[in-house]
């Protein structure tokens, strides 16, 4: 078997700050092969954009990195000076959450995409230029002739969505990764957004990281689903049996809080009760203890290391959900009324 | 629930404890030491009659044009005044129309600035339009047009600064007020009806003195300032009274300016170092107030 | 845009009758009139027992080929001063709109002579002063911007705060004392002889002026820069894989000089103040040290007509900045 395309290793982020070290990323694993889309889902601080700026080489430079990335054979920590040039926006690109302020208001939209061909490729104005309508045309603007003299901000959000998304294809990247690209437009121009993304790798057979907090965009869509929580990786698996058979508490909270095709369209959606766990100064201890339906006494005196079938089916919790011993502590807490945190639980509360 | 309790009273001390370093951080040791120059330079100001220091007008108090750390402290001007002594009596006069000049800007500034943002309207045009007209003028050129016939006694003088001031002074109380004005709670008691005196006075007022709190230091020093510009354009407090404008020009005649540099750069330091205390602190304390920037 | 530049005339208009009225109800509210237009005669108290033949008149005037007592009561005539002022304004109105600024009670000659003659030095010194304080400021702001919190970057923020400390004047006479008197580098005074001699001893004038107004522009330029860099156009620059240099010039430099080139407008007011002052200490023939120069002559014709000319003059560049913002911003171009 070939080398995965990307692989991270034992990623640590942390941003010091006059509070304290905000521990950001801690010991994210992962691969993504040749064409895959891999999701990385995760409630707001959970390290998903820190990741993925990482991959980038766009974190501030106080930011202190430890771990190994591996693209295409390139140590993306180190890439030789001469590379670095024709790096980044050309083999690996990104596209933002927020097409309003993607895009440089006071320049013209053409502009910021043919500075990119004109740079890394070389091309001379009128080929970047007409390279540039073309790009438009295939992220589907209409009229890119006239697009491309106009300014972003006569443009709707999803138009420019679209021009952004043109901006990082315009050097035929093999890697997007996508930070929440749909989160800041209407839910309409959403789905259709998606389906555009989705279509243009497997055209070009790129591989793409999808960020995303709602798990119900990665469902259909990516190969891989992995889920963040304080900066962990908590699970890892192929998308429908992470749907059919999540491991990790967490995850499991996340499904109910998305519509399921197979209950009742009446079943309430559960948000997941308690606040995001503390970065600064976090205690030696599952991060999620504090809002877990099955914590018991051994979540609190270790981090859960990830265990599961390695490149297979990965997670990492003590008392897996949908196995006995997730199970029995389930039960024993209903039985108890809270768990070992002191949250209350109630046994009607989404019985799996 | 002993839990929970446990749990909110973690995050009341975190936060406290981000509250008080960021005092520290703001106001700072500089801040402190600002504060104390403004402190020391004052009090001399004050207290110059009794202090022991030469009569800063005496003639021949030393030789003339003697040098720092002669028979003179800080040495003798041309006509053998002592220049250490007429550093203090100047900054009587140059604290003095910095401080009253202000004042002055503030209140009438920050009075008409409130009108203009709360009532709107015609108020708020005819406010705007000459607060603009006045704007059109480089300050130091309105200065000059208010003394250029009058007598320039202190007072004159401190009143000239203090109209430079309103207008910049009245478009940042605009500013805040209307910013304020649409809060909730001044709506509020909008609609219960209470009296525009009253909103103007409980409401508004102690929020748009915030900014008003910063301005004043960083006011004072653009006023010493520009005391002494209008002393090289011959318009400051006439006659002997002395100013430290008053002295670097006199210290600045070409002869005396080669020779006896000392004579304009006593009291030019003590004006920077003043005027850079005045900045220092009030840039502390605008950032210290400014919600924007503690909010992170 | 059209009804937008309209509407900014109109304005104006309005702006600079207001700015001609303050100006010269300044000298005739604050002073009296009759001062403000014959100097020192208006001192002389005996006129009535002249025109009586009761005593001769006398003849302290440069002009004094005619008598004192003649000059006040053709000055009286002339300009009305028995009718109300807002006629005596309208009056005068007219006559500076025909290029009439009056005549200088010193000199005897026409005002708008003398200014122009004495503008061009002031202009040429205030133009140096720019260009040295955006060679200065731009550069460094966006240096210091792009090595935020590092030790370059913290020593520029020093420097800066040092200078927005120290009045113009001071720097004037410090830099005066060092690069002219104790070492003769540079001219200490202003040397007319040709465009070169000009533009040579106008360096340190114009170096003093400029460096103040750098300093605020470097500060500005900076925040609006850190506050740019944050933005995710600036991002997605990077993340596209442009480089460090095309972003700061390419991308953010641009969005981050609007209130540079608002302020432009306020520093040219600082400029103003400032070189009226700097002239008299480099001893510069211009504007300002002309106008020193009428204060303590009470010579209110060239006071009153400088200052017109001065305000003019500054209202007329706010108003091209504005419609220069306007232009430059495509969101506030296109509305
Ligand atoms: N430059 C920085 N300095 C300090 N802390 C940072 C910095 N960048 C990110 N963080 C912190 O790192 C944590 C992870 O942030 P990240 O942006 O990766 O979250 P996210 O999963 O993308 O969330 P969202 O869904 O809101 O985008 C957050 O707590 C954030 O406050
Ligand atoms: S069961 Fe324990 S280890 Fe697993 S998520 Fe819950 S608290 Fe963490
Ligand atoms: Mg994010």
């Amino acid at each position: 078997m070939p080398d995965p395309q990307l692989t991270v290793e034992d990623l640590y982020v942390r941003f010091p700050t006059s509070r304290g070290t905000v521990e950001a990323v801690n010991g994210v694993n992962f691969t993504l092969e040749k064409g895959q889309m891999l999701g990385i889902v995760g409630e707001s601080g959970s390290g998903k954009s820190v990741t993925a700026k990482t991959l980038m080489n766009l974190l501030p430079r106080t930011a202190e990195v430890d771990g190994n990335i591996i693209f295409e054979g390139d140590d993306v920590r180190a890439v030789a000076k001469e590379r670095r040039k024709h790096f980044w926006g050309v083999k690996m690109t990104m596209v933002f959450q927020d097409p309003m302020t993607s895009l440089n208001p006071v320049k013209r939209c053409g502009e910021q995409i043919t500075e990119t061909l004109r740079y890394h490729l070389g091309d001379d104005k009128a080929t970047a230029k007409k390279k540039a309508i073309d790009l438009l045309e295939q992220v589907g603007v209409p009229e890119p002739s006239k697009r491309v003299d106009q300014y972003p901000h006569e443009l709707s959000g999803g138009l420019r969505q679209r021009v952004v998304i043109a901006m990082a294809l315009a050097c035929e990247p093999s890697l997007l990764i996508a930070d929440e690209p749909t989160t800041a437009v209407d839910v309409t121009v959403q789905k259709r957004l998606l389906d555009l993304l989705d279509g243009l790798r497997r055209d070009r057979g790129m591989s793409m990281i999808l960020i995303t907090h709602d798990l119900g965009v990665a469902r259909g869509r990516c190969d891989d689903v992995a889920v963040m929580y304080g900066g962990r990786l908590v699970e890892r698996a192929p998308t429908e049996t992470l749907f059919a058979d999540s491991r990790h508490p967490y995850t499991e909270a996340l499904l109910r809080t998305i519509p399921r095709i197979d209950q009742p369209s009446h079943t309430r959606l559960e948000p997941i009760a308690g606040r995001p766990p503390e970065l600064i100064d976090p205690a030696e201890e599952c991060a999620f203890a504090p809002r877990c339906r099955y914590a018991q006494p051994d979540c609190l005196g270790t981090i859960p290391p990830v265990g599961g079938v390695r490149g297979q089916h990965e997670f990492a919790c003590f008392h897996p959900a949908n196995t006995d011993r997730g199970r029995q502590a389930l039960d024993a807490n209903l039985a108890a009324g809270q768990t070992v945190t002191g949250l209350q639980i109630q046994a009607n509360a989404g019985v799996n | 629930m002993t839990n929970s309790v446990a749990f909110t009273t973690v995050v009341d001390d975190i936060d406290d404890e981000a509250l008080d370093d960021a005092f520290k951080k703001r106001l700072g040791f500089g801040f402190w030491v600002a504060i104390s120059w403004l402190g020391l330079v004052s009090l001399a100001a004050l207290l110059a009659p009794w202090l022991p220091i030469a009569d800063p007008n005496e003639i021949a108090n030393g030789a003339p044009r003697d040098g720092i750390l002669g028979d003179n402290f800080m040495g003798t001007d041309a006509l053998g005044r002592d220049v250490f002594a007429r550093t203090i009596w100047g900054a009587r006069i140059s604290l003095g129309v910095g401080f009253l000049g202000i004042l002055l800007g503030i209140v009438v500034g920050g009075a008409i600035g409130i009108a203009a943002g709360y009532f709107k309207g015609l108020t708020d045009q005819v406010i705007s339009f000459v607060v603009f007209s006045l704007l059109s003028f480089p300050s130091l050129v309105l200065a000059l047009l208010i003394t250029a016939s009058l007598n320039r006694s202190f007072l004159t003088v401190a009143m000239t600064l203090g109209i430079v001031g309103i207008a910049p002074i009245s478009r940042l109380a605009r500013a805040t007020t209307i910013q304020f004005a649409e809060r909730e709670f001044v709506q509020a008691a909008r609609v219960i009806g209470a009296k525009s005196r009253r909103i103007i006075i409980k409401e508004l007022l102690p929020n748009v003195l915030v900014p008003m709190g910063a301005l004043t230091l960083l006011g004072m020093g653009i006023s010493i300032v520009a005391e002494g510009g209008l002393a090289f354009l011959g318009l400051s407090v006439e006659g002997e009274a002395i100013s430290w404008g008053k002295s670097i020009v006199d210290g600045s005649q070409t002869r005396d300016l080669n020779q006896n540099s000392h004579v304009a750069f006593v009291p030019i330091f003590a004006m920077f170092l003043t005027v850079m205390a005045l900045n220092f602190a009030g840039d502390r304390i605008r950032e210290y107030t400014d919600v924007r920037e503690t909010a992170f | 845009m059209a009804r937008f530049i309209a509407r900014r005339v109109v304005q104006l208009i309005l702006v600079l009758l207001s700015v001609t009225f303050i100006a010269f109800g300044a000298l005739n509210f604050l002073g009296d009139p009759l001062v403000n237009i014959v100097g020192p005669l208006a001192a002389i108290d005996y006129c009535d027992e002249v025109e009586a033949g009761l005593r001769e008149d006398s003849y302290t005037s440069i002009n004094n080929s005619r008598g004192d007592c003649e000059i006040i009561g053709e000055a009286k005539a002339d300009f009305g001063l028995d009718k109300p002022v807002i006629q005596r304004y309208f009056t005068w109105l007219g006559n500076i709109i025909t290029g009439d600024l009056g005549t200088s009670f010193q000199t005897q000659l026409p005002v708008s002579e003398i200014i122009a003659q004495k503008l061009p030095k002031s202009l040429m010194l205030m133009v140096m002063a720019q260009i040295i304080a955006l060679a200065v400021a731009i550069p460094i702001g966006v240096y210091s911007a792009y090595r935020a919190g590092r030790a370059v970057d913290r020593a520029t923020s020093v420097a800066s705060f040092g200078l927005l400390s120290i009045p113009n004047f001071a720097l004037g006479v410090i830099v005066l004392q060092f690069f002219a008197l104790r070492n003769q580098w540079l001219p200490a005074s202003f040397d007319d002889t040709s465009i070169g001699t000009r533009i040579h001893s106008l360096i340190l004038p114009a170096t003093v002026l400029g460096l103040g107004i750098a300093a605020t522009y470097q500060r500005l330029l900076r925040t609006d820069l850190l506050t740019t860099l944050q933005e995710d156009f600036v991002h997605m620059a990077r993340a596209k894989g442009m480089t460090d240099r095309h972003i700061m010039t390419r991308h953010a430099l641009r969005p981050s000089l609007f209130s540079l080139i608002t302020v432009f407008g306020v520093s040219t007011g600082a400029l103003i103040g400032g070189s009226l002052v700097i002239e008299g200490i480099f001893s510069i023939p211009g504007i300002g040290s002309e106008i020193v120069t009428a204060v303590v002559r009470d010579d209110f014709p060239v006071v009153l007509g400088s200052v017109v000319v001065i305000a003019t003059g500054f209202v007329v560049i706010n108003f091209f900045v504005d419609l220069l913002y306007t232009w430059l911003d495509p969101r506030v171009r296109a509305s």
